[in-house]
């Protein structure tokens, strides 16, 4: 082999521009990991069957179901089996308006089965700037809404923990969630994280699969030994600097190239991979690897905030390896100063616990919105605790929204009387 | 990709109209139309009348700031301003949801389809280029204050029947202070917050080149009459960009009286890094910047009681609900509430304590005031009848 061609990309080998799904052969998935070639193969009649205005979004999922959790597995193989076995007319009428879609011949030309994220993100600009972004969507949203839920659905306890070194009066605080609950006012402050950990546990003992259960903490985290307990992986924002700082470094090198707009920045933080980041000095687990690399490359703001780190690992759990237990506990962000500082300077010079607080009780709350959507009714069991106080909300089948409980009570006694 | 059901429209403005209700006890008028003829609401409002439009740039969500939660955030907006104009529950923007495009939009009255991050002459011509041309009048009677990001090219289009010649002058704050702070940004460590440029990704405007930086110097001793020692100095007594902004205003206004000036307040747009309480910060300081900028209009012989505002965001940002985003933080879904916002007009002949209910489009805006000032536009968008 001549030596120039160990440097072109093993993907470029493969390379077919101008594909339709029609088209698509099982040759075409060569590339792809095992998991996701098999994948592919198996599903390649509905593959086929598919506009190329939705085929690559599919494929995106396929290409990297061999660091994917199992839950995302589950759904890809659940959503593809269903579409799969749909009869012609019903699939074909659910197709329709993507084929309706216009695209650009340019984009039709790109190589999509290799690339479907880089085909996606030119995709999702032509939409807008076509106005055609309003049909696609709507036509995602019946799409999706055809495939049914899951049969069975297990318990989940989501459990919050914010307002560290704030000094907000408690009576001000958690407003939002509190509608949806009952305020606990009379618990032990001094007892509850020793609460919280057997809460944790007795739920997570009811189920060992890997990935299930998550601690996440935005500083430096409680000394009870969750990851103990099996199925559980716990991660912390200071464990995870390696990472971040790495993220921050890459990024600064892009501003200052001179060429640092938003649309550039994004696609070349996009293409980090975890090698590159280092992650592997984090973690030796790939699932993980790629989890925790694109929780810094495929967002904005954890780079900076810890609070936004926590609020997007809540989301991005839930919607990637939908957990069975969920323990998020904030600690006090970096105070605000202009990004090119914070991106200079990895270390926060100073801590807003106020504005802290309000991040949190806002991610507290969509944690409790992304939570819904993966649980059955009546399913699930939801707690935010103002760290250090007295003060609860907690959400269940049993607890009346805007009702408060001034009743002693400790945690369990509380998920037995309200969830 | 992923996608939820979106909330009609319908039931945005049911929302909007019954938290305005409860909260400010007015009357709704559903289709009420003023019927000033355009005839001689252009010769009343002609010559000395003045127009000033305030965008939010950061894309405002009315969860922050009309809905029920959001009221605590914009009291001025709530109670000084709204009861003496008439504000529009459901404005609608149809386009692209991208800062830079969607204000090019509103003051083309086009949907325009050009890429966001890549700055830009609209190829629409402008409301400052109809007007200017319209009512012949001078160069230093049309301003756009604008955050940097693209929007140093709002001023004039690349239309050949227009374009430089009718265009408005462009300041933007955050290069004017960067181009008085040479070298200096090591020791004006406190001034560095007012200078972030953008905040779709943390990332911030390379430095400028010695031309651009002398023409920045150029202008604000020529245009706004303020040495760089005071602009300076003054930019130390400022909490944000946006309050920055409102000075130049103030400055422009005092030196130019210049009868359509637009600004951009988009301090908001911090929401992209995911920190709610700067979010709703920055709302709670537009909505104090836009009752302090209305009492320098009234406090100004040359804009008192001849001046109309029009206040309006540009867009909203994703829904709580709406599984394709993150809630505030963006605005990528496209979804209804991310394309609904409001508006609202205050000054003369605009009618006071009024609840317009029906949707208007963000590209209304332009034909509006061409109708209500006397000049053709010729646009995507229609007259607001409300407004004429």
């Amino acid at each position: 082999m001549p030596s120039w061609l160990r440097y072109i990309d093993r993907r470029t080998l493969h390379r077919r521009t101008g594909v339709r799904p029609d088209q698509l052969k099982q040759e075409d998935f060569a590339r792809y990991a095992p998991v996701a070639r098999a994948f592919a193969e198996s599903h390649l009649a509905l593959l086929q069957r598919l506009p190329l205005s939705i085929c690559p979004s599919f494929l995106q999922q396929i290409e990297q179901l061999d660091s994917s959790f199992p839950a995302e597995r589950a759904t890809l193989q659940r959503m593809c089996d269903f579409l799969l076995q749909l009869a012609q007319d019903r699939l074909t009428a659910l197709t329709e308006p993507f084929r309706e879609i216009h695209l650009s011949s340019q984009l039709e030309k790109k190589d999509w089965v290799q690339a479907p994220a880089e085909f996606i993100a030119e995709l999702t600009a032509e939409l807008w700037s076509s106005g055609q972004i309003d049909r696609f969507r709507a036509a995602s949203v019946a799409l999706f809404a055809a495939v049914p839920a899951p049969e069975e659905l297990p318990d989940r306890l989501t459990l919050v923990v914010l307002g560290q070194d704030a000094t907000a009066p408690a009576s001000t605080v958690l407003r939002k969630v509190g509608r949806r609950g009952v305020t606990l006012t009379a618990l032990r402050a001094e007892e509850l994280s020793s609460q919280i950990f057997a809460a944790f546990r007795r739920h997570a003992e009811a189920s060992s699969e890997p990935y299930a259960h998550w601690y996440v903490d935005g500083g430096d985290p409680w000394k009870d030994s969750y990851r103990t307990i099996a199925g559980t992986v716990a991660v912390s924002y200071p464990e995870l600097d390696p990472v971040r700082i790495q993220t921050l470094s890459r990024m600064e090198q892009i501003v200052s190239s001179g060429n640092a707009g938003a649309e550039e920045m994004r696609a070349r933080m996009t293409a980090m991979n975890a090698q590159e980041l280092g992650t592997y000095t984090v973690t030796a687990d790939p699932v993980l690897r790629r989890f925790y690399t694109e929780l810094f490359t495929q967002s904005s703001g954890p780079q900076i905030f810890s609070t936004t780190f926590v609020q997007w690992t809540g989301r991005e759990l839930v919607r990637r390896a939908q957990p069975r237990t969920l323990l998020l506990r904030y600690a006090p962000r970096q105070r605000y100063q202009p990004f090119n500082e914070m991106l200079r300077e990895p270390e926060p010079s100073s801590l807003d616990p106020e504005g802290s607080l309000r991040d949190a009780e806002m991610a507290a709350y969509y944690t409790w919105i992304e939570m819904n959507r993966i649980t059955a009714p009546g399913k699930g069991s939801y707690v935010v605790w103002l760290e250090n106080t007295s003060r609860a909300v907690i959400i269940g089948n049993g607890a009346p929204g805007g009702t408060e409980s001034s009743n002693p009570m400790n945690l369990e006694q509380a998920l037995k009387q309200f969830c | 990709m992923e996608f939820s059901a979106a909330k009609s429209p319908g039931s945005i403005a049911r929302t909007r109209r019954e938290f305005l209700c409860d909260a400010l006890g007015v009357l709704t008028f559903a289709s009420a139309r003023q019927s000033f003829a355009l005839s001689r609401a252009a010769s009343m409002l002609q010559p000395s009348a003045k127009t000033i439009v305030v965008t939010f740039g950061g894309g405002a969500r009315d969860d922050e700031t009309f809905a029920e939660d959001g009221q605590q955030n914009i009291p001025h907006l709530l109670q000084e301003l709204l009861p003496q104009g008439t504000f529009f529950t459901q404005v609608v923007n149809k386009g692209i949801l991208g800062h830079y495009v969607a204000t090019a939009s509103i003051v083309t009255g086009t949907y325009e389809r050009f890429d966001n991050f890549i700055a830009q002459p609209p190829p629409n011509p402008t409301l400052f280029e109809y007007f200017r041309k319209g009512l012949r009048r001078p160069v230093n009677d049309a301003w756009v204050i604008a955050p940097s990001n693209g929007f140093q090219r709002i001023g004039c289009s690349s239309n050949s029947a227009f374009g430089p010649e009718w265009g408005a002058g462009v300041i933007l704050p955050k290069r004017l202070l960067s181009a008085a702070l040479p070298g200096r940004k090591g020791k004006d460590v406190d001034l560095l917050h007012l200078l972030q440029d953008n905040y779709e990704m943390p990332v911030y405007q390379p430095e400028e080149s010695e031309e651009g930086r002398e023409l920045h110097l150029a202008m604000l001793e020529s245009t706004l009459k303020v040495s760089v020692q005071e602009f300076v100095e003054h930019a130390r007594t400022l909490n944000s960009a946006d309050e920055l902004s409102i000075y130049i205003a103030q400055q422009l206004m005092h030196q130019h009286a210049p009868s359509l000036l637009m600004l951009t307040l988009h301090d908001m747009d911090i929401a992209h890094a995911g920190a709610f309480s700067l979010y709703v910060d920055a709302i709670q300081r537009a909505d104090r910047l836009c009752a302090e900028l209305w009492r320098i209009v009234q406090s100004d012989p040359e804009y008192k009681d001849r001046t109309t505002i029009y206040i309006l965001p540009d867009f909203g940002r994703d829904s709580d609900g709406d599984p394709a985003g993150n809630g505030f933080q963006h605005h990528r879904t496209g979804g209804a509430l991310a394309r609904t916002t409001w508006m609202l007009a205050l000054g003369p002949e605009i009618r006071q304590g009024r609840v317009v209910e029906r949707a208007i489009e963000s590209v209304d805006l332009v034909p509006t005031i061409g109708c209500r000032l006397g000049f053709a536009t010729s646009t995507g968008g229609r007259c607001i009848g409300e407004l004429v």
